[in-house]
């Protein structure tokens, strides 16, 4: 029994230690979001705030548009985790649940596009946005990115778990190919789909290089990119790219939360068979 | 159901985010009056305003910059207002991410059809410029050193003046350690030990405030350097890099022992050597004209002063130092006509200006090129200027070298001072590095130019 | 009217929408640059200056020789070693430890455990930039000295790696965690039976059911580090000198701020081939070489 307690106690221990490791580089984030830049550029400086300020805050928006930057990440992001979401299953859905020949063949090759890294094709399909005229266009962010290999590698996965009875069901009932999909694939894969929707939010919602090239106007950036007007050529606003790092990662955390359940679930059961 | 809703007005939403273009807020209005009885202005490049833009219809480009963007608004707000058919949108681009992004933005049509231009990216710019409808001749008689910049018989871009280095020094951590302005220090050695004075460590023998810090500038003060030595930075070709000599060498080692031998700084000290000069933290720094106005705009608590480069000795150097021209803006050759030719007129509107002119070169403290400019009383008197003037006739231009020569150098001098690489080797890897990236290049150096370049 | 309506759900299956869409995408944003690139490899490619000339196998055997090109490899090579390295031992063991029937509060440490993950690189890289900071930061005022740890060579491309690892050790826990509960619980029970140490049934029982989540989260982060380049970016700028230039920052470097788009596009094929080449190795001897137990 005692040997029982000691063990527990050491492993959270242990676990409150790397805890307290994986947290503090936020919490001093925080903490300095709210200290003047003259105090954070003190050779003596402290944990705690000397002097409390809000500025760091309040000026965000009035010396950076904020509100714009972050409104263009939501839109931008939430559109392509929505569309990943959606053709993943669907083709997830037509790779593991429908036969015909040349299946495996097409299941590799999307394999194989997880493993073209992004500076083999950055380039020319920089060109064809140039083309295409989607240069500075929300589309140039969403439509490149509305397919994703590890999406679809993902659902097919979980999809294997899906009895095939219950299509057959559905089909005998004379409903169509779509109706199954949209009705019975889709919530049934609920759990699946909502870890897609976290990795590929966090995804988005990070990329930095490819809205950093094809995007050019203030107005249609993105908030990764615009962090980093907070670090000028002479002078880096440490307090205002805190406060704003602050408020950047809210989403991101909120939609975990959210969705804590199901990821958790859905990785269970699509990651890997094997 | 629900869900179908939610798909629709999201996509409504991409769609509308897409079509939706960027408009600048103002209200255009169509210009029915060509005659609006404005007075031309300019003595030789003359801007006339009682001609249409556009054939007075609304008209909208984008102009890029990396930096002050006051003063451009100023200039803009005086064009939109002869103009109300006019807009003009400041875009500005952080100047790290700036020439990645340019060059990218000019290939298609859309780009900024007005872009603020640093020579070092001449040759990446060039294809992308539209010569100036201005004659070169109107030019010369408003402008000095116009000819560098002609090709073809016309220019497509031309310096609006000349910007150089100083030493920028802290007078309230001067008065600390005793100093006077009598101590301001003509040579190096006179430097160092005044560096020394300024110098403080704590208890641990820790540096809290830097005599002197170099950390991110060691390239430019090599430069200066090696012309004070009347070292050349290219070949008797002027085309060839030739940064793997003994006096490079012989100066990073001043450079090292200044913050080894001497300890007037620390490479783990300010890192970055504006900010922390800016946070009171180092003495003195070795900074280009722009970093007056940074101090002034970031560091208003900063009281500071600025003095020339010091010299090898007592007597008149080679030269002080290097300087650069700084450029006016480019057109965009690959924009719609309606586009040149509003950048055209705007072109024109700034260099018949002498109030946007004076802001401007007041602003990164450079000597002016317009030569009605050169008299005036508030440049004449600006600190940097004022400091400067004696030296001016001893400063070289080495051309508009393209950039990643400095780059190169500076990863240079990092594996010496940083990674402790042998100064010789470092050097002769460096030098060879840049012949590779200037494989191709058609850079010709202009500093044999160098009126006193007979004295070597 | 059946007829035709019957006819368009054959034509507009979702096989028929799914190759479809496929085809035009990979077409568009894969094949098509994939093929440009290539080609580009072989020449002289500046699209400012308006060249692509003709270069040969110019670019190949120029990087082959770059000392530059080496080191780069090298880096990334250390780099995704040691990160993907401390990513599955840390993930694999914290997993366990919240896996645990003893552990209360499992949902708190979850949570916290993933916060870096979910945090975005960029904010997380200068908020790091920071805590390394030799004067301002927490790490020196932690340890009571001034190190300038991202401008030594010896601790430069190791405070990036520390950073990488925390950001991203959340990943594997969740992951493995997952497929800890994933795991079929009658080989458990037949051990306990058995009378099976718990260490015993880790390492006899646990890690070899894991093997193909183990695999997963090892090829998603190799092909994830291989191209890591935006905390270079942000921390290090490639320096001090070159000591951190990865292979990928080194492309953008070349490609964004050089305009050697061919030299650029060469050393990506290389990268690529490389990638390739470690992901069906690690696949292969995880089913291949070995006891398949």
């Amino acid at each position: 029994m005692i040997k029982k307690r000691i063990q527990s106690l050491l492993l959270h221990l242990i676990l409150i230690f790397l805890v307290v490791l994986t947290i503090t580089p936020f919490v001093w984030m925080l903490l300095s979001s709210f200290k003047t830049n003259a105090e954070i550029n003190a050779i003596q400086s402290s944990f705690l705030p000397r002097e409390f300020t809000f500025s760091n805050y309040s000026s965000v928006q009035s010396r950076f548009n904020f509100l714009r930057y972050f409104f263009n990440s939501l839109l931008v992001t939430l559109s392509v985790t929505a569309l990943v979401a959606y053709t993943s299953t669907l083709t997830g859905y037509v790779l593991e649940k429908n036969r015909f020949r040349g299946r495996n063949a097409v299941f590799t090759l999307v394999l194989a596009t997880m493993m073209i890294p992004w500076f083999v094709t950055i380039i020319p399909k920089y060109s064809i946005m140039l083309k295409l005229g989607w240069l500075n266009m929300y589309s140039a962010l969403i439509v490149p990115a509305a397919l994703s290999g590890f999406g679809i590698f993902m659902m097919k996965q979980a999809l294997a778990s899906l009895p095939n009875e219950m299509l057959e069901a559905g089909r005998m009932d004379g409903a169509s190919e779509w109706y199954i999909l949209h009705r019975i694939v889709f919530p049934m894969s609920r759990n699946a789909i909502a870890s897609i929707v976290i990795f590929q939010f966090l995804w988005s919602w990070e990329d930095y290089l490819w809205p950093f090239l094809v995007i050019n106007s203030e107005s249609k950036q993105v908030l990764a990119v615009g962090l980093r007007l907070f670090s000028g050529r002479y002078s880096t606003d440490y307090g205002g790219l805190f406060a704003a790092a602050a408020i950047s990662i809210l989403p991101v955390i909120l939609i975990y939360s959210l969705f804590q359940k199901q990821f958790i679930d859905g990785l269970a059961a699509s990651s890997v068979k094997g | 159901m629900k869900k179908a809703a939610l798909w629709m007005t999201l996509l409504v939403l991409v769609f509308t985010g897409c079509s939706g273009g960027s408009s600048s807020g103002k209200n255009l209005s169509e210009d029915t009056t060509a005659q609006k009885n404005l007075p031309v202005l300019g003595e030789n490049v003359k801007f006339d305003p009682n001609i249409l833009i556009n054939d007075g219809k609304p008209i909208e480009v984008e102009f890029w910059i990396w930096d002050a963007e006051e003063i451009f608004q100023e200039i803009i707000d005086g064009f939109e207002e002869i103009y109300p058919n006019v807009s003009i949108k400041l875009v500005k681009q952080p100047w790290q991410d700036y020439w990645t992004k340019l060059p990218l933005a000019l290939q298609n049509g859309s780009g900024p059809a007005l872009f603020a231009i640093h020579n070092s990216q001449h040759e990446n710019l060039i294809n992308y410029l539209e010569p100036y409808d201005i004659d070169v001749e109107d030019l010369k008689a408003d402008f000095t050193g116009v000819e560098g910049h002609v090709i073809d018989g016309k220019v497509h871009y031309i310096d609006y003046g000349m910007m150089t280095g100083s030493i920028f020094y802290n007078k309230d951590l001067w008065q600390d350690a005793g100093l006077t302005e009598a101590d301001i220090p003509e040579t190096w050695d006179e430097f160092t030990s005044v560096a020394r004075k300024l110098t403080k460590t704590d208890g641990k023998g820790y540096i809290t405030q830097a005599g002197f810090n170099y950390n991110q500038d060691v390239k430019s003060i090599i430069m200066g350097l090696n012309y004070q030595k009347g070292q050349m930075m290219f070949g008797e070709d002027q085309r060839t890099i030739n940064m793997d000599n003994p006096i490079t060498v012989e100066n990073m080692q001043f450079l090292i022992d200044l913050y080894e031998k001497h300890e007037v700084g620390s490479k783990d000290f300010g890192i970055n050597d504006s900010e922390s000069f800016g946070q009171g933290q180092s003495a003195m720094v070795y900074k280009w004209g722009w970093f007056y106005n940074a101090l002034v705009n970031d560091y208003p608590d900063i009281n500071f002063g600025v003095f020339a480069m010091p010299a090898p000795s007592g007597q008149v150097p080679f030269a002080y130092d290097r300087y650069n021209g700084e450029s006016t803006m480019g057109i965009s050759a690959t924009n719609s006509s309606a586009d040149k030719e509003l950048a055209q007129a705007f072109i024109r509107y700034f260099m018949s200006n002498d109030q946007a002119m004076k802001d401007l070169c007041l602003l990164y403290s450079v000597f002016p090129a317009k030569k009605s400019l050169v008299e005036n009383d508030e440049v004449k008197n600006h600190p940097v200027m004022k400091t400067l003037a004696p030296c001016v006739d001893r400063l070289i231009w080495p051309g508009p070298f393209p950039g990643i020569i400095e780059t190169q150098m500076q990863q240079t001098f990092e594996e010496i001072i940083y990674n402790g690489a042998d100064i010789n080797a470092a050097v002769r890897a460096g030098n060879e590095s840049i012949m590779e990236d200037m494989k191709g290049s058609e850079f010709v150096s202009t500093e044999r130019r160098y009126k006193y370049i007979n004295e070597l | 009217m059946k007829d035709r309506a019957f006819y368009l759900e054959k034509i507009f299956s979702p096989k028929n929408v799914v190759l479809l869409t496929l085809g035009l995408f990979y077409a568009l944003f894969l094949v098509f640059p994939v093929g440009v690139a290539l080609v580009g490899s072989f020449h002289n490619w500046n699209p400012l200056r308006g060249t692509f000339d003709f270069a040969g196998l110019d670019h190949y055997t120029r990087l082959f020789r770059s000392p530059l090109f080496w080191q780069s490899l090298f880096n990334t090579l250390y780099f995704s070693v040691v990160v993907i390295a401390a990513r599955l031992v840390l993930g694999l063991g914290i997993a366990y430890m919240l896996f645990s029937k003893m552990t209360k509060a499992r949902g708190f440490f979850r949570a916290a455990i993933y916060m870096p993950v979910v945090t975005p690189l960029v904010a997380v890289s200068f908020v790091w930039l920071w805590l390394y900071n030799p004067q301002f930061g927490l790490f020196n005022q932690i340890l009571g000295t001034r190190h300038n740890w991202l401008f030594d060579r010896n601790t430069a491309l190791p405070a990036v790696m520390a950073m990488t690892i925390w950001k991203d050790y959340g990943y594997a826990v969740v992951l493995f965690l997952a497929g800890l509960y994933n795991l079929p619980k009658e080989c458990y029970e037949a051990a306990h039976i058995d009378g099976a140490s718990a260490p015993r049934i880790f390492w006899h029982i646990t890690l070899p059911l894991l093997k193909p989540m183990t695999l997963f989260i090892f090829v998603t982060s190799l092909i994830s580090y291989l191209q890591a380049y935006l905390q270079i970016l942000i921390l290090t700028n490639g320096g001090p000198g070159t000591s951190t230039y990865l292979s990928s920052f080194l492309i953008f470097d070349e490609a964004f701020v050089k305009y050697k788009f061919g030299y650029a596009s060469a050393i990506s094929f290389v990268m690529f081939f490389l990638i390739a080449l470690l992901t069906s190795v690690s696949f292969k001897i995880t089913y291949f070489g070995g006891s398949r137990d």
